[in-house]
């Protein structure tokens, strides 16, 4: 699993220059994660989006006083899409490598019913990738990386750079 | 399950300040699920305590820095906590998938079976190896079976869990570290 990058900080620093740092960090490790996240060959990448997911969620809960509220919502309502989206395929890629592991401590003659099972959660993970996938380009298409970091920039009282328009 | 909002916190104050608000939020929300998530039946605030788990975790990850060493211990109950009521869960989601994914079976099997004997004025057991779903059935059995062990195996495990973080005293030494921070 990705583990979330350090973050200095100080704890006499103003709250929402510590938001402005960090938001931006986690957003960055968001983005870095996107690759090859709809190869169901390879579960960890996806698991690890979604872990980059719910970490940034977290600290924009956490420091949601220091955004401007109406984009701060508009924001996180991306973010919850995303991770939720990222969970469709998670549940059925972990159920099945647990099926997997199990089914090899059974009997031969008590597999077949776990293979069946197996059959059925691979439909669910093909609908989670669908899912992924158009949330990702919803989130490509909303500017969803630009926005946290517009997001980031107001927290710290940093004007919007020229032509910085993002959809609401 | 809705986070409890954080009264009083100010985007120009200081980050310790506005964490030791926010932790403290936290704690009290993860610890005011016992005792009642240590009845195995009470499945809602098992997973209402694993989300709880779930935001004091993240907030002491990124302020933990602030509170001294025992924030970094305190992350990682968090932590321990999180995963093992997130297994807990993950059963309790399981188990009541497998019941249907059997009685399924079940069903197309009886459905199966009845259009085969057709006239017949008793339904003949020796048609059932012929049920599209023979072998299918014990799998599904001792799946359910499993998940049922395991789910009281890791409940017991959880309770145990939490006895020992009230005895090394967690709640008082994270309220103590956030509390008594140096500098203030």
């Amino acid at each position: 699993m990705a583990k979330a990058r350090d973050i200095d900080v100080a704890p006499s620093e103003p709250f929402r220059q510590a938001a402005a740092r960090i938001v931006r960090v986690r957003a960055d490790e968001l983005a870095d994660s996107s690759d090859g996240v709809l190869d169901t060959r390879d579960i960890e990448r996806v698991h690890d989006m979604r872990v980059a997911s719910r970490r940034l969620r977290a600290v924009l809960e956490i420091f949601a006083p220091c955004f401007p509220q109406s984009e701060f919502k508009s924001v996180l309502r991306d973010v919850k899409g995303l991770a939720d989206a990222l969970g469709e395929r998670r549940d059925p890629d972990v159920h099945i490598a647990a099926l997997e592991d199990f089914s090899k401590a059974l009997l031969p003659a008590a597999r077949p019913g776990i293979a069946r099972l197996v059959e059925d959660l691979r439909e669910r993970q093909g609908r989670g990738n669908e899912a992924v996938a158009a949330a990702l380009d919803r989130a490509r298409g909303r500017g969803l990386h630009e926005r946290l970091l517009a997001l980031a920039d107001a927290a710290a009282g940093v004007e919007p750079r020229d032509g910085q328009e993002v959809p609401a | 399950m809705r986070a409890r909002a954080v009264k009083g916190l100010e985007p120009d104050g200081a980050l310790a300040d506005n964490a030791e608000r926010i932790v403290r939020t936290r704690l009290d929300e993860l610890c005011g699920f016992m005792p009642a998530a240590a009845d195995p039946e009470q499945v809602v605030a098992l997973h209402d305590m694993r989300i709880a788990a779930k935001r004091l975790r993240y907030v002491l990850e990124v302020t933990g820095p602030c509170f001294g060493p025992y924030a970094k211990t305190a992350t990682m109950i968090a932590r321990e906590l999180q995963d093992l009521l997130g297994e807990i869960h993950d059963c309790d989601v399981q188990i009541p998938e497998t019941r249907a994914f059997a009685e399924r079976l079940q069903a197309a099997d009886a459905a199966a079976l009845r259009a085969r004997a057709g006239d017949a004025g008793d339904l003949d057991p020796a048609l059932l190896k012929l049920a599209p779903h023979a072998r299918d059935h014990a799998g599904a059995a001792a799946l359910q079976a499993y998940l049922h062990a395991r789910r009281l195996l890791l409940f017991d495990r959880f309770v145990a869990l939490w006895g020992e973080y009230e005895r090394k005293g967690f709640r008082a030494r994270l309220l103590y570290a956030v509390g008594e921070r140096s500098g203030r």
